[in-house]
């Protein structure tokens, strides 16, 4: 005992951590195994069974924890671009060029005390992050980021989508009335009074392009754009793209319509007395919200997942599992004789460096090129993969344009504000609607 | 969130006056009773901060504006609000989002320096000068040295009257860029500000490089300025007026033809000839209103008069005539340090002064035109080494009290565009 | 403001995306440090010349000068004969106990030697309460002293730190910055004190100022001094 006991105290803590969980960790797959040995066709027919819910549990699983890389993703983009337009370097001390900075700013918000102020409705001010992450979540499960890689396919998505993201403002409202402060007051109802204005020229710019469509289906609303670019909706629908573009920004609280966090007036707005992870919830529900608006932007007016021109049909007559025995040296001896072959020149014509050096260079030479080889193999191969670099090209491309937009505007007046939505973008989304459906009538008859 | 006149708000609401804990456990009988216990005090729903005075009112407007009518609020914006250019506290009455009315509460960097000033010899108040007016802290030192030269009835070397007016009009240019960049982060550009803090870190480099320090200069002296022009600052001027034109107008499209931020200005604030005048406005916010009052043309002191400039001024009187003055007033301040640099004579740069200084019993005033205005010094001297009253005059503190002019009526992001525009500095208003 | 709407905000955009490109301007700090400009003053240094020796005399003049009282300093004085030292009591007092004299190598005041000889006071009081216990006007209380002993005795001037309020080590300095002020007496044996001819007992530091600062407060506004 005595002697297990010093080794144990010997011990860093990684090791004790290691040793640990290893052991846990051969016990757990063990059962595992064992379990799937003993009840593996009862699970399996249970889930066969019920695919449908089986699907849709996936579904909502994966979406809610896509929001956080993405999340990420787009805070470390909005850091870094912004640093760049206004000429400073940003974040670039945690990771390469500070990639992890945004993580480090998710633990760090972890790990701060979660506060409630005094007067605090406290069940009202708990909920209000989560209703507001909700929607925001639930929304993403309606987007079809690929041919077959989408949530749910509604018949009436869009619907869905407008009901359920309008739901995000619920909970900005409860954390401006429930932290008992009058910014936080005055951020909540600024909010409300934004959302309610802009959902109705947002509702009605997309109802031109619904007529053309005749389906609400996003799915269906993506397949109609293939082809050639010019077969995207927004070059049949340019004012309702533009009305949909500027809604939009106002719907996702962006600048110049960030009034309800307008940080030089009213502090924080709805999140003056949000700390912790609770503020957390809000900050990244406006990065998925920016993200989640240019998807849905892309979806309906550029294509979605469709490539700008008809990709030529290729189709890689490869079929590895022909190769038989063969494959199995092939994977075993490529990346040697592929990280040799990258590492010789180095080694030879660059008397300075050492071997391992070189090595280590045609290691990481191999991997880029091979890791590219596999990614056009597969882009060729699968639908759902140049779906989806099309689609994620398009939707950071937006999020690009949010964020530098973010970096050069000032914000608007709130009378202006509501004056804009009311005045300009209410009647031309009504005039788009009337040229659109007169449009239909005419060239349709 | 309505409230009667001193009440507090939290009075009659039961989820904040609750009984404390401890009131009712055995082990804390007769502890915690004391009234100005702070556990006592945490149990009064201390947690949301209140404007409302807790004395009755002093005086019949206090009264007034600490009564609410139907549908009013408080808002109590500051000291730490991120838009108050330091630590003004503003006090306003809310109908929804419009100002009905505001009160400015000053006082919290308040540092009793002219007191300070009339118990320390000469040369040191000139040190006390520098943190009043933190971004444009030569224009506080000038008025000092000149009031403390005219009691001395010292003549200032020529040589040394060209470098004061170089190194003010550099240091209006970079309080200017600040200004501006400012008024475009009140009202939500995040990027102006920072390029240019880019063409003002080049200015204070420039100002380093004779002075020694990049903030508090501490460089005029009475009779003259501490140490001539060298080879580091010659060049780098040089190569910064080459191009520092273009930059700092290349900057300013960002925001000048900018919809959002023009329709955010344009007549908001508006102040007439009249009113200005009454308020005792000077400098750019003044020019802006249509009054072509500059010190500098008007009283002229220092070389002013050798240079070659323009008075620019605009009629409308509102937040974007007054940016717009500063934009016009940078122009003119290169062209005075060009006219300087071509003109400058050779010889010493301090006049021969004994190191104690015992100014002859009297009193003068002098003042300079700075960046925000007219700074003024007033000083009595009794025969002693020291100064008998020193008074300090300060142009943000007038143009603070038009606030109440401004504002009411106005939306709170107008009252940001007031402000921003009317570029108050905290350090200069309490003193 | 444009005649085309949003032509502004294209052009501020296209600003922003071309800055996007540009080289930045910050400098990274822990591994690029800015230059110190040659006549920084930030740092206070105590200079030594090329035998090793401080040059500082402990003169006080820095100490004087600095507006913020942050220089504080202590030494034995140019003969040697005692320990002066820059700083109210109340802040600096336990600089002066022994223990932390000793430790920092300085010379131990003991009450046992006697660092002055008595000395009639009353003359002092007599001058102090002519300039009503004002130190604004040192060196007219400093010159009457001389003029009265015909030099400056210790106990004098401890006197009059102790009935004006101000710092022994401001009127050592003071009253060694001017050289018709002594210390020791005239070399000159036998002479009486020297009463009327000291300089300095004519200047504007008695009751003429207030005459002069009253005609001139009545005169034009704007001061004609």
């Amino acid at each position: 005992m005595s002697s297990l006991g010093r080794a144990w105290g010997h011990l860093t803590l990684p090791g004790k951590i290691v040793f640990t969980v290893v052991p846990l960790l051969a016990v757990l797959s063990a059962g595992l195994v064992a379990t799937i040995v003993l009840f593996g066709g009862a699970a399996w027919d249970l889930v066969q069974s019920n695919l449908d819910f089986v699907r849709f549990l996936a579904a909502a699983t994966i979406t809610l924890v896509i929001t956080i890389p993405v999340a990420f993703v787009i805070i470390y983009m909005e850091l870094k671009v912004i640093a760049f337009m206004n000429l400073r370097v940003g974040p670039d001390r945690v990771g390469p060029a500070g990639a992890v900075q945004s993580v480090v700013h998710g633990l760090k918000v972890l790990t701060k005390e979660d506060f409630t102020p005094t007067g605090a409705d406290p069940v009202v001010f708990t909920w209000a992050p989560v209703v507001t992450y909700g929607a925001a979540v639930m929304t993403l499960l309606v987007l079809p980021f690929a041919p077959g890689l989408y949530g749910q396919d509604f018949n009436i998505g869009l619907l869905y989508f407008f009901a359920v993201g309008g739901l995000g403002v619920v909970g900005l409202l409860m954390g401006g009335w429930s932290s008992y402060n009058k910014y936080s007051l005055l951020g909540g109802l600024r909010s409300a009074a934004q959302i309610v204005s802009y959902e109705i020229p947002l509702t009605l710019s997309v109802v031109g392009l619904l007529i053309l469509a005749g389906t609400m289906s996003l799915n269906q609303i993506v397949q109609q754009q293939s082809g050639w670019f010019t077969d995207w909706f927004v070059f049949r629908q340019p004012l309702g793209f533009v009305i949909f573009f500027i809604a939009a920004t106002a719907e996702g609280n962006r600048t110049p319509f960030d009034l309800s966090e307008a940080d030089s007036e009213i502090v924080a707005g709805f999140a003056t007395e949000y700390s912790g992870m609770r503020f957390g919830f809000f900050f990244f529900a406006e990065y998925v919200n920016v993200f989640i608006l240019s998807a849905l932007t892309v979806v309906l007016f550029l294509g979605g997942w469709n490539a700008p021109f008809p990709f030529p049909d290729l189709s890689l007559a490869l079929d590895p599992g022909s190769l038989g025995i063969p494959l199995l040296f092939l994977i075993a001896l490529v990346p040697v004789i592929g990280t040799l072959v990258l590492a010789a020149p180095f080694y030879l014509l660059r008397s300075s460096m050492r071997w391992w050096v070189a090595l280590i260079v045609g290691f990481v030479l191999f991997n880029v090129v091979a890791g590219g080889l596999t990614f056009a193999w597969a882009y060729v191969s699968f639908d759902w993969v140049a779906g989806l670099v099309w689609f994620m090209a398009k939707t950071f491309g937006f999020v690009f344009l949010f964020v530098w937009m973010r970096g050069t505007l000032p914000r608007v007046r709130i009378d202006q504000l509501m004056g804009f939505a009311w005045k300009w973008l209410l009647p031309a989304a009504l005039l788009n609607l009337f040229a659109t459906a007169a449009a239909v009538v005419v060239v349709g008859s | 969130m309505t409230t009667k006149t001193g009440q507090h708000p939290s009075a009659d609401d039961p989820r904040v006056i609750g009984q404390h804990p401890s009131a009712d456990d055995p082990r804390f009988i007769g502890l915690h009773q004391s009234a100005d216990d702070p556990r006592v005090m945490l149990d009064d729903g201390v947690g949301v901060y209140e404007p409302v005075p807790p004395y009755p009112p002093r005086t019949e407007r206090e009264a007034e504006f600490y009564t609410l009518g139907e549908g009013e609020m408080f808002l109590n914006a500051g000291p730490h609000h991120p838009a108050t250019h330091g630590v003004l506290r503003v006090v306003m009455k809310l109908d929804g989002e419009r100002i009905v009315d505001l009160d400015p509460v000053l006082g919290y960097l308040h540092r009793g320096v002219e007191k300070l000033c009339e118990n320390a010899d000469l040369h040191q108040t000139i040190a006390y000068m520098d943190p009043l007016e933190y971004v444009s802290s030569l224009f506080c030192e000038w008025p000092a040295v000149m009031a403390y030269e005219k009691l001395l009835d010292v003549k200032v070397p020529p040589r040394a009257e060209y470098i004061r007016v170089l190194t003010g009009e550099l240091n209006r240019i970079s309080s200017h860029l600040l200004a501006m960049g400012f008024h475009a982060l009140d009202l939500g550009g995040i990027t102006p500000i920072l390029y240019s803090f880019i063409e003002r870190d080049e200015i204070v480099d420039l100002l380093a490089s004779i002075t020694g320090q990049r903030m508090l200069f501490n460089y005029f002296r009475i009779g003259g300025v501490n140490g001539d022009l060298n080879h580091d600052f010659m060049s780098r001027l040089g190569d910064w007026m080459s191009r520092a034109g273009s930059e700092v107008m290349s900057n300013t499209t960002l925001l000048n033809e900018n919809e959002v931020f023009v329709r955010r200005n344009r007549g908001v604030g508006v102040m007439d000839r009249e009113t200005a005048l009454g308020m005792c406005w000077t400098g750019p916010n003044l020019r802006a209103s249509g009054v072509p009052f500059d010190l500098r043309r008007a009283h002229p002191y220092s070389v002013y008069p050798e240079l070659d400039f323009d008075i620019p001024t605009r009629s409308e009187g509102d937040s974007l005539a007054r940016y717009l003055l500063r934009i016009d007033e940078v122009k003119q301040s290169l062209r005075i340090i060009d006219q300087c640099l071509h003109q400058m004579p050779d010889g010493p740069v301090t006049a021969k002064l004994p190191r104690l200084l015992r100014p002859r019993p009297g009193r003068a005033f002098a003042a300079v035109e700075g960046p925000r205005g007219e700074y003024g010094i007033y000083a009595i001297s009794d025969g002693t080494d020291q100064p008998f009253r020193f008074r300090i005059h300060d142009p943000s503190f007038l143009h603070l009290q038009s606030f109440n002019v401004l504002a009411p009526g106005g939306l709170i992001a107008d009252w940001m565009a007031i402000n921003a525009s009317l570029d108050p500095i905290m350090g200069g208003i309490d003193k | 403001m444009s005649l085309i709407p949003g032509l502004g905000l294209a052009r501020g955009m296209a600003l922003t995306l071309r800055r996007f490109f540009q080289p930045k301007a910050t400098i990274r700090y822990p591994e690029v440090q800015a230059d110190i400009p040659p006549r920084f003053r930030g740092r206070l240094q105590l200079l030594y010349d090329e035998y090793g020796t401080l040059k500082c005399e402990t003169c006080f003049q820095c100490a004087q000068a600095c507006p913020i009282e942050c220089i504080d300093m202590g030494g034995m004085d140019t003969k040697g004969r005692f320990h002066v030292h820059w700083g109210a009591a109340e802040t600096y007092g336990e600089r002066r106990e022994e223990s932390a004299l000793r430790r920092s190598g300085r010379p131990v005041p003991d009450p046992a030697y006697t660092p002055f000889e008595g000395l009639d006071v009353g003359p002092v009081d007599a001058i102090l309460e002519g300039f009503d216990h004002d130190p604004a006007h040192l060196l007219a209380i400093l010159e009457g002293v001389q003029a009265h002993y015909g030099y400056l005795p210790v106990a004098a001037l401890k006197r009059i730190s102790q009935t004006t309020g101000t710092w022994y080590a401001q009127i050592y300095g003071t009253a060694s910055y001017y050289a018709h002020l002594r210390f020791d007496p005239p070399v000159v044996a036998g002479d009486a004190p020297r009463s009327p001819d000291a300089p300095g007992t004519s200047r504007p530091g008695d009751a003429s100022y207030l005459a002069g600062l009253g005609a001139s407060l009545t005169g034009r506004p704007g001061g004609d001094a």
